[in-house]
């Protein structure tokens, strides 16, 4: 048998990864300095979510006769029509390999001192490196502090770990899963609360992400309140800790909680922490193991499978399948938590398992 | 049709071989058309006396440009084309290369030449300097070198890459050639076992035709090195192509250095 080193399924891109995090730190504008198709996808749910994308559209005769003085051209006109107050910049695979200067284009167009610009291609290595290219650019203009860079750089880290031992980068291929039909597992949720038992909600999200996950939340409280039982909350919405606009989020998370009765007994960290939250999240479950601990949002940071019953709530077919690999005894994948919990109002989006809670309950 | 590639060092004169080699066959009527691949754009020079436009150039305002717009004839009927490529410091010549290649093979009847000679940029350095042999453009490659270490150097790692990819190589060609050099030369051929078809020595006279923009084969075509420029495009055009070269770690080309010396 044939073996490789190589993580043969698709992974996520280091140039989506920093165009994330340039619209965390605010930008108005991102340009992708590569061909129009690259990046497509996340270009379009960050416009979703409010932020102007635009390419340089590279084509055969830009590879190979260079392409800054183009880049410059659309960094111009990008300033003219937007006025944008602050810029992001990625490269691509193509810009990148043949050498191009994002900041002498930059310089060129008279944006330079505006512009964070990310030396990314999808080849960089692991996706969380375009964020610490992005993040590790705007600390050094100024627009971040060093120190939350470097608490940032250390989640990524974190991250990076994480996947790489529990995480669907850590085998050769892995195949895609449905998981568990939401209304057999909402079935067993209703089961421990109807016969009086302890159910820990751990909410171990990924930024905007949250927003989709946080219905579980709702569902398995109201289910308490009409079947019995007891709920625990552990989230990572501690609202003091990343950029604003991450903040943001968990601010409006904890408000609607507030509004719905749901109480937080424990905040694990801010919605950039998972990986370390995830680690507070194990602790606190070990201390006092529930009947059952249903994990959304990274549920493998929460290594608990083999000590407490678990649901393990996901996206992605490949996450799913990876996550009834570790062993968690129910899995759920819910629809693209990207594609539902961007926008411009963001408020908490209806999940397929709070749904299926609420259906199974008679609602 | 023969089609063959010339490779080797950077400024070791591979252009100046490959127009005055096309000069040498055109006057005995086979026709002959010389691509230069390089991107300053220089290969020709010496056939048409002047500078042509390459083809990438004019691809960027054209698109699919006829042959009229990018071909130019030369001494003797010479057909003369440049690829061209990016200014130094931007873009991507060896994408550039492999592009102009595709179109060129597609727009022009290659077939009906009777010997196309590339003359190809440096040693390979990237996949798209081997296109022209790697996707067989050219049947077979010659290493044009000298007796300096540097020379022999860039030779052995145009035979790994050749090695590597599998294409077939005529031989060496040793220019700028001395009796005192080349034992050098010699041993570095019995090494890599490659023939060398040719030798052209260092010559005031080449450089006089060039500085005209001039082959010598058109500036003195009696003089000796002419005879033996002639010489050498027999070799050349009768050779089969028919070797794949080995190679010698880079320490044994040290020794073998040290030893002829």
């Amino acid at each position: 048998m044939v073996e490789t080193s190589v993580i043969m399924h698709p992974r996520p891109s280091p140039t989506a990864a920093a165009m994330y995090t340039l619209r965390d730190l605010d930008v108005d504008v991102i340009v992708i300095h590569g061909p129009s198709g690259c990046c497509f996808r996340p270009a379009r749910l960050l416009e979703k979510d409010g932020v102007k994308v635009v390419t340089s559209a590279l084509l055969e005769d830009d590879f190979v006769f260079g392409s800054e003085g183009k880049l410059a051209k659309i960094l111009k006109r990008v300033d003219e029509l937007f006025k944008p107050k602050l810029i992001g910049l990625v490269g691509s695979c193509a810009s990148m390999i043949i050498g191009e200067d994002l900041k002498k284009a930059a310089r060129e167009a008279g944006v330079l001192h505006k512009t964070i610009c990310c030396d990314v291609h999808s080849g960089s290595g692991d996706n969380t490196i375009g964020a610490i290219i992005a993040l590790r650019e705007a600390a050094s203009m100024g627009f971040i502090s060093l120190s939350e860079f470097e608490r940032q750089k250390k989640m990524l880290e974190m991250a990076t770990m994480l996947e790489r031992t529990r995480g669907t980068a850590r085998g050769e291929y892995i195949e895609n899963r449905q998981g568990d039909l939401p209304r057999e597992v909402a079935r067993k949720i209703l089961d421990v609360l109807s016969a009086g038992g302890k159910v820990t909600c751990v909410l171990n999200a990924k930024k905007e992400t949250a927003f989709l996950y946080a219905d579980i939340i709702l569902a398995v409280y109201e289910a308490s309140r009409r079947l019995g039982g007891r709920v625990q909350v552990l989230a990572n919405l501690a609202p003091d800790i990343g950029l604003p606009r991450v903040r943001s989020y968990s601010k409006k998370i904890l408000e609607r909680f507030f509004r719905e009765g749901v109480i937080v007994d424990s905040l694990t960290g801010g919605l950039d922490e998972y990986p370390l939250a995830g680690e507070r999240a194990k602790d606190l479950i070990l201390q006092s193991p529930p009947d059952l601990a249903v994990i959304s949002g990274i549920p493998h940071a929460v290594q608990v499978e083999r000590v407490v019953r678990t649901v393990a709530v996901s996206v992605g077919a490949r996450a799913v399948a990876n996550l009834k690999l570790l062993g968690y005894d129910y899995v759920v994948g819910e629809r693209d938590a990207h594609q539902l919990s961007l926008g411009r109002n963001k408020d908490i989006q209806k999940s397929l398992l709070g749904q299926a809670i609420r259906k199974g309950m008679g609602r | 049709m023969r089609a063959i590639a010339f490779y080797g060092k950077g400024g070791i004169g591979k252009s100046t071989l490959a127009s005055n080699i096309a000069a040498a066959l055109s006057c005995e009527g086979i026709k002959t058309i010389l691509i230069g691949c390089d991107p300053k754009a220089d290969s020709t020079i010496n056939l048409l006396g002047r500078r042509i436009r390459p083809l990438l150039e004019v691809m960027r305002d054209e698109k699919r440009p006829p042959p009229e717009h990018f071909t130019a004839i030369g001494f003797n009927g010479v057909v003369c084309v440049e690829i061209g490529g990016p200014e130094p410091g931007v873009g991507c010549a060896g994408r550039g290369l492999i592009i102009g290649i595709r179109y060129l093979s597609e727009i022009l009847d290659l077939e009906k030449f009777d010997l196309v000679i590339f003359d190809v940029p440096a040693d390979i350095v990237c996949g798209g300097l081997a296109v022209v042999v790697k996707e067989g453009y050219a049947e077979g490659a010659l290493i044009v070198t000298s007796d300096e270490f540097m020379s022999l150097y860039a030779a052995n790692n145009l035979c790994r890459g050749f090695m590597s990819i599998g294409a077939k190589v005529g031989g060496l060609v040793y220019n700028r050639a001395s009796e005192s050099g080349m034992r050098y030369v010699a041993s570095f051929s019995q090494k890599v076992d490659l023939p060398i078809l040719g030798l052209v020595p260092i010559s005031e006279e080449i450089k006089i035709a060039e500085a005209r923009r001039k082959t010598l084969i058109e500036m003195n075509p009696f003089s000796n090195v002419s005879a033996m420029l002639v010489s050498l495009a027999h070799s050349i055009y009768e050779n089969r192509f028919s070797a794949v070269p080995k190679w010698i770690s880079a320490d044994d080309l040290e020794c073998m250095f040290l030893e002829s010396a």
